[in-house]
């Protein structure tokens, strides 16, 4: 009996690994120094998760399906600031098109995002239709996404100067909130994120592409076989990955109120690292929309709460690398059983 | 197995945890909160990223200048302005009673100015400076640093001096100053500056300048190397000073001079640098590095500590509280100074 239960328990902490390490590194930090437990800890947490949450959310769909995405930080950079290049107010004396007149808030950010989805569209097909394999294909589009978007930002006049002086409805899109101002209230990005999370659920579980999506992870031969048309489901997989990172760019570039070629480097690691530290599996097939988010909001609290006690920000580093490595040991100890 | 595993990884994250927060001892933790003693203010200190030569420098003078003034609490922003927008809702939350912030972009400022003064806390920004409009936004805002076209004034003169004292120095006897220009990151402040303005004090001395060749080396050692080998290879014997925007530059520019034959046989090219790191002092003595402008880490830590733990008690700085000059109400200027050979112990 007893030995049943240790079993139970053992089980339980194999299943749910991800959200006790949440909790315990919470933990940990708390009582190292409880002022960490706050509403406005919380909430600048969840803030700074939100970008971070859509891009993995993207690198998400490319994981699953047994590839890989280095162009996301590039491609977060390239929207970052093709949408702060339209939208500088009026006002501002260094503009990128000085004579650009005030567009509707929706126009450059739908122009950012198509330009993430183009980026993806073309990693697909070059995985798909000319067999790259992903982690070549990605890697470059990732330096010529970053070629592209250096061209664009060292145009005159601006010649490579930060784009700054964004419009106040751009950057409160990054840092408004509704309800009463204070800890209390729901920042945009937040709201936002949770919507795209939310629709990103959908289409994993509820759709064709969905199914289609895991099955090509799989096993890529049984989904061909089974009459899924591979190639076009690829590209479409990468396309929405591209519009994620590109809507990612555009709320960096909102929050941040600036944005410079820059923007983004790395990201596409950070969003790897918070999938599989999530229990997306780098070998595809395997990965849920909760797990992702829990994997993000690990490193939010790492990068919040190990600031926040004041480690000295090299050694949150090792810890980073150590939780990475750690999680993924143990995650495919949990496959293994389950075989 | 399993087991192991899983008390393994929660053991390394608890003592990670637990361990660092300790071994951080070197910047004060400022979350003790309660063990700080009453009257010392707490300072949130957010630098561009923290493997920068340079800026270590800045961050050790803060901490050193700190000692018993105020309780700083040192972060890195990786070189990402999101990350240091983080760092600085972060000291927000923690209730700091100043921000002294390093900007990774300096027109980032403007929304980290909205943040604070929301919060009410006074901030420093030091070493890249905000635009004149958002300095303007509100009258609790600072800037500390260097004036950057004085150090390339200062880097042009390193090479008018080598010049005048030098006849050889005009190789091939036209006149004409040939040289090269190793370029910082394009479109930062201190590159922009630097090159057009170490140019214009050898014209404004007098000297007639050709610009043999001029390439971006990033601030980087390694591509300072790779672009003079390549500015040899095309123009060698031509070019007859390299001026470089850091040190970094200008030592990987010196490297690539030793490879083709240059520092050894009376063969010899003026190189200046900006920063007057270790490493280029190590170059000066060798009589490899011409010269170098020292950016005054030490006084940049010590004036931007000084005025921010002044905020921070409720204060406004002056001459009398500080020690450093403060024009127009907002701004504290440290001077660049020039290092040779024979003054270098002024930089150590």
């Amino acid at each position: 009996m007893s030995h049943l239960s240790a079993k139970q328990v053992q089980g339980f902490v194999t299943q749910n690994a991800i959200y006790i390490v949440l909790v315990l590194l919470i933990a940990g930090i708390a009582i190292y120094d409880p002022n960490f437990l706050s509403i406005t800890t919380l909430r600048d947490i969840l803030m700074q998760s939100s970008t971070r949450a859509i891009i993995a959310l993207g690198a998400a769909f490319v994981l699953i399906t047994g590839g890989t995405d280095l162009s996301a930080g590039r491609v977060v950079g390239l929207t970052a600031v093709i949408s702060a290049s339209m939208l500088q107010s009026q006002d501002y004396p260094r503009r990128f098109f000085p004579d650009l007149p005030d567009l509707p808030l929706l126009i450059p950010i739908l122009i950012a995002i198509a330009a993430g989805l183009l980026v993806g569209l073309i990693n697909g097909i070059i995985v798909s239709r000319f067999s790259v394999p992903p982690f070549i294909a990605t890697l470059g589009m990732m330096v010529i996404v970053y070629g592209f978007n250096s061209i664009y930002f060292d145009m005159e006049p601006n010649q490579s100067q930060p784009i700054a002086g964004l419009r106040s409805d751009f950057n409160q899109l990054g840092t408004g909130y509704i309800g009463p101002s204070g800890p209390y209230s729901i920042p945009y990005i937040v709201i936002i994120a949770i919507m795209v999370a939310f629709i990103v659920w959908v289409i994993f579980n509820k759709t064709r592409l969905g199914k289609n999506m895991y099955a090509i992870g799989g096993n890529m031969q049984a989904a061909t076989v089974s009459g899924i048309n591979v190639a076009f489901n690829l590209m479409i997989i990468y396309a929405i990955a591209g519009a994620l990172y590109g809507l990612g760019g555009v709320l960096e570039a909102a929050r941040t109120g600036g944005a410079t070629n820059n923007y983004g480097n790395m990201y596409e690691l950070d969003a790897i690292a918070a999938c599989v530290v999530g229990g997306v599996s780098t070998s595809g097939g395997i990965g849920t929309v909760p797990g992702v988010l829990a994997g993000v909001l690990i490193f939010g609290v790492i990068n919040y709460g190990l600031t926040f006690i004041g480690v000295n920000p090299y050694w949150q580093l090792i810890i980073k690398g150590l939780i990475i490595v750690a999680a993924v040991a143990f995650d495919i100890r949990k496959y293994l059983a389950k075989k | 197995m399993r087991k192991l595993i899983a008390t393994t990884l929660v053991a390394a994250v608890t003592l990670s945890v637990v361990g660092c927060s300790q071994s951080g001892g070197s910047q004060p933790a400022a979350s003790g909160g309660g063990s700080a003693p009453a009257g010392n203010p707490k300072i949130g200190v957010a630098i561009y990223k923290f493997d920068d030569t340079f800026m270590t420098g800045v961050r050790n003078a803060i901490s050193k200048a700190a000692e018993g003034k105020a309780e700083v609490d040192i972060v890195d922003s990786q070189n990402a302005q999101p990350t240091q927008n983080d760092k600085v809702d972060l000291f927000i939350n923690k209730k700091v009673n100043a921000l002294a912030i390093n900007p990774v972009d300096r027109t980032a400022a403007g929304v980290l100015i909205d943040k604070a003064k929301q919060a009410n806390i006074p901030v420093v920004f030091f070493n890249r400076e905000p635009m004149p409009e958002d300095m303007q936004k509100w009258d609790k805002v600072y800037y500390v640093g260097a004036k950057a076209e004085e150090s390339g004034t200062i880097s042009g003169q390193l090479i008018v001096d080598y010049w005048k004292a030098n006849p050889d120095a005009d190789k091939n006897k036209d006149g004409v100053l040939q040289y090269v220009m190793l370029k910082g990151e394009p479109g930062h402040q201190d590159a922009e500056l630097r090159t057009k303005f170490s140019v214009k004090a050898i014209e404004d001395a007098g000297i007639k300048v050709e610009k043999v060749a001029e390439d971006t080396a990033m601030w980087d050692r390694v591509k300072g190397q790779e672009k003079m080998a390549a500015f040899l290879a095309a123009s060698g014997d031509k070019i007859e000073a390299v001026l470089a925007n850091n040190d970094d530059m200008a030592l990987g520019a010196i490297e690539a001079l030793k490879a083709s034959g240059y520092f050894s046989n009376g063969k010899y090219m003026p190189v200046v640098g900006v920063d007057a790191t270790a490493p280029a002092l190590k170059e000066l003595e060798a009589g490899t590095l011409l010269g170098t402008v020292l950016n005054d880490a030490n006084n940049q830590g010590k004036a931007t500590l000084s005025i921010a733990a002044s905020l921070a008690k409720g204060e406004t700085p002056t001459k009398d509280s500080t020690g450093f000059d403060i024009t127009d109400g907002k701004y504290v200027w440290v001077p660049y100074k020039k290092i040779t050979k024979e003054n270098m112990k002024d930089a150590k």
